[in-house]
Order: structure tokens, then sequence, then C-alpha cells
């Protein structure tokens, strides 16, 4: 199926380069032109963004802070800095949405701006992807860079903005399409995981373009009717499923939030254990209600070194309230489980969100009484923050901070 | 000369020391926004060289404003705390 549409779309796709570590160094000009390895905070050993500079060296998100000091023996390491860097897209989505009404923050460091209906004000792409690229450093700083990448589909200019160096434009159009598809790796590009790369390349597949020699039908036997079609539009040059769903999920409500953390260290307390779990629901009660929405589909999933252990319920009610949530997921959830493993990582969840307005109102006085404490506390939340006023509990707890994630799942809550 | 209170890391060159003290900050007003171009630590005065990054973050109900500046050869955290108008030195970073 053609791609084309009758108006010939011009779609950017805009990714700071390195943006955790380089906004940290325009920060602190002590860290230019170093290798910086990012943690997510002190005492951490995992690396969660590395610095153009350590990245030359081979140092990559995930790398364990050993193999990196190995890599780049003068890797200076620092710890994120979430509030920081949500404030920076909050001022880049300000920048993109004064240049074209047609704006998509796909996560921290990312956002499409489509100039399809903007071809008066901007005849030429090229001139307005390093117009861009001035506007973004002159309001955030001479040291930060991006990539833009120009197509005329999110798929082909998110490609454009992986493949190009550094602070760099590229366009992919007609004329280099099929040679990019058939050179470029299953790691650049969105909506193929690693795993699915490397299912790929042990039949030998490794590029977008050698797709276009399977029939659907002979995919479908090694990756099932979704995926045989997903590919094919992939090898195609296509749109793939999640980059479709960007349009779509604009006035999307959200159906689901969840909270996870990954400890320091192999826990078997159960007192500690108890703590996270309720400091964890805390925060997640705290969205939802901050939302003004209520779930259904409640779960909890602990893990260990190699093991884990998951649990869930869809209730016939909804759930807004921290006490509620506790009693079901460790009251009753938790209670059940044998306690084979340490945990080192665990999780919350609340699904199938409704708003409010969309939800009967519950006639019970217990709720009805819950709901008003839950209101007061709301408003001392929202003018002293979260987790001032907490129960016996958490009282000698360090307590949990609500956190950004790269990916901003959350982005509508993020952004407003 | 510049205060480093805590020992530096075995690894990193450098570090951000916590300070948070009060400090008293002279600066411009002008198309809308302040500019810090000086600040009064513990009896000695900076000038503020560069202004290299500004955040405005929420800690809890209570807005602030992050200024990362250079005095000096050295890179200072202040905070601006735009609920009680008060200004706070967090942060230094140490080579």
């Amino acid at each position: 199926m053609s791609d084309e549409p009758s108006t010939p779309k011009r779609i950017l796709h805009i990714d700071i380069n390195s943006y955790f570590a380089t906004l940290l160094q325009q920060e602190n000009p002590f860290l230019r032109g170093k290798p910086v390895g990012v943690l997510k905070s002190a005492g951490r050993t995992c690396i969660i963004a590395a610095s153009k500079e350590a990245k030359k060296k081979g140092v990559k998100t995930g790398c364990y802070l050993k193999e990196a000091r190995q890599l780049a023996p003068d890797l200076i390491t620092v710890p994120a800095e979430f509030d920081r860097y949500l404030d920076c897209t909050k001022r880049l989505k300000k920048l993109f949405d004064s240049l074209s009404p047609d704006v998509d923050i796909f996560s921290l460091d990312e956002a499409f701006v489509d100039l399809t209906y903007c071809s008066t004000l901007y005849p030429d792409a090229h001139e307005f992807a390093q117009q861009v690229q001035q506007k973004i450093k002159a309001d955030l700083g001479e040291w930060v860079t991006c990539n833009i990448g120009i197509s005329h589909n999110r798929l082909l200019a998110k490609i454009a903005s992986e493949i190009t160096p550094p602070d760099s434009i590229f366009e992919i159009n007609g004329d280099n399409k099929d040679a990019i598809l058939a050179k470029v790796e299953f790691k650049d590009v969105c909506g193929i995981g690693s795993r699915l790369g490397a299912k790929l390349g042990r039949l030998g597949i490794h590029h977008p373009y050698a797709i276009n020699f399977w029939s659907e039908e002979d995919l479908a036997d090694f990756f099932g009717p979704f995926w045989s079609k997903e590919l094919k539009r992939i090898g195609a040059g296509e749109d793939s499923h999640i980059l479709s769903l960007v349009d779509r999920n604009r006035d999307h409500e959200m159906k689901s939030v969840g909270r996870t953390i990954t400890g320091y260290k192999l826990c078997d307390s159960e007192l500690e254990i108890k703590q996270t779990l309720y400091n964890l629901m805390e925060e997640l009660i705290y969205k939802v209600r901050k939302m003004d929405m209520a779930g259904r589909h409640v779960g909890i999933c602990l893990w260990g070194h190699d093991e884990s252990w998951y649990a869930h319920r869809t209730l016939k009610y909804y759930v807004r309230h921290t006490q509620e949530l506790f009693e079901l997921l460790y009251n009753q959830s938790y209670s059940s489980w044998d306690r084979s493993f340490k945990v080192i990582k665990y999780g919350v969840f609340l699904n199938q969100l409704k708003p409010m307005s969309q939800i009967s109102q519950c006639l019970l006085p217990s709720w009805n009484r819950q709901e008003k404490i839950s209101q007061a506390l709301d408003h001392l939340t929202e003018k002293y923050g979260l987790f001032t006023v907490k129960p016996g509990l958490l009282t000698n707890f360090k307590m949990i901070r609500p956190e950004v994630t790269g990916y901003l799942g959350d982005k509508k809550y993020q952004l407003g | 000369m510049t205060p480093c209170i805590f020992a530096f890391s075995s690894h990193n060159r450098g570090m951000y020391q916590t300070i948070g003290e009060t400090i008293k900050v002279a600066g411009v007003f002008g198309s809308a926004k302040f500019t810090p171009k000086k600040f009064e630590w513990r009896t000695q005065i900076y000038q503020i060289s560069q202004i290299t990054l500004v955040n405005d973050v929420k800690d809890g109900g209570i807005k602030k404003r992050w200024y990362s500046v250079m005095a000096g050869a050295n890179l200072y955290r202040l905070c601006f705390n735009r609920d009680n108008e008060s200004w706070s030195l967090e942060e230094v970073w140490c080579e």
C-alpha cells in the first residue's frame, strides 16, 4: 500500500544528542569534551546515559560501571537530574509549538514536527531544520546539539536522525529510501527491538529492505499474523504500528499507570519490602488522583536475581485510594507469594483507568470517608509536596521520590 | 579560595559538594527575566561571569529556579525559592 498522500508530507524527527549527558555538560563546563557517564543516582552501577565522548570510547547505555571504566578510564560519573531534563523538555515543547501546530513529543529528548501544512511558512525543510538547531542552542545552550531527520513519514524521519552523525540534518526521500533501507540496521528502526532483530538475523534478514523478499505468509510462519504485516510495512519504509499511534495518542486518556524501582541490593526484609511497596503505591495513587481517574486492574511484580513473581486481579469496582490498593496488593496478593527469593526490583500498577466523570459514584460511607481524607491529603501534597504527610510505616524509611522516565510514557501527565 | 568540604571520589576527578546555605544575590531585571550578576556567600563577593543553565522546577508546591553559574574558575548551583523569594547556594563543583 502506498504511503504517498496527495499533499506530500514533510515530517521532521528531532533528537537531542546524548540528552542526559549533554545537558549536564551544558550546565557544567568542566564536563564538556570529556567522557561522562550518567548514573540514575549516586551509588548506582549502571550507566543510563553516556556523553558523545564516552560513546566514542564504546560506553553505551546499560553498560555497567566497571566495564565502562575499562573502556574509558577517564570517565566522569554524575547522577542524573530528572527535574532538569523535564524542564528542558517542556521548553523544547514550547519552542516546537511556536514553530508548528503539529508537534508530538515522542520521548524526553525526541519530537516529531509535521511541516506538511506549513509549506508557505517554511518552504525549505532543511532551512527550517537549521533554524531549529540554532533555536535549541539559543534556548538551552551552545553545547546542546541535535540530529534532525526529514522524510515523508515518521519511521523514515526517525531512521534519518538515527543514522546521521551528531549535530547534522539528513533527509530520506524517494531517491535514497531503498538504499537506506538496504543498509540500516534494525537497532536504528523504531518498532523493532533487539530480540526481534536477532530473530530476523537468524533468518538472514539483516536490513529492512531484505524483508521485501519474503512473503507475508512466510513471515507469519515465524512471527505470527501481526508481525508479518508489521514487518512488511517496515520493509516498504512505512510507519510502524508504534509510530502510527503517535497521532492517536494525542487526545487519548491514559489507560494505565505503573511504578517500578530497582533497589541497591537483594532484600529479604519483610519490613523493607512492605515499606517499598507502600511508597510506590502512594506515588501511583497520587498520579491517578491528580488525573482524576481510578482503575480496576491491579498488579504487583517482584524480581530477584534470576526469578520473578507476578500477581494481578481485575476488580468489579474502581480503586483510587492508597489504603485500598495496599490491602489488595500487599495484604492479599503479596501474602500468597512463597518468598522463594530475595527481591531487587519492585513494581506495582493500576490499569483500566477511567476518568471519575465516567464512573458511577460509590455510595458506601467507608469509601466516601476515605475519599474525603484523600482529598485533604491531596491539598497538602499539592502545596507542600508528595510525602509531606506519610503513614507511620514510612517514618524511618528513605523515601523513593517520583521519577521521569526517558520514554515519557506519561507525557500527558508530565507535560500537561 | 574555593571551600571544598568533603573528600573527593576516588574515581571522579571532580564532584558536586553540597552547601545548602543562604546567600545574597544582586542582578538585573529586564525583558521579563532576572539575570544574577553577583552573589555574596560567607562575606565574600563572587562575580558571575556566565550563566550556563537555568531550570524551573517544583519541589512539592514550591516553585524554584535553579541557576548554574560560573564565578571565577568554579561552577555554583544557585537556587531561587519563588515562594519565599530567598536565595541559596546549593552545590559547588570541585575539581
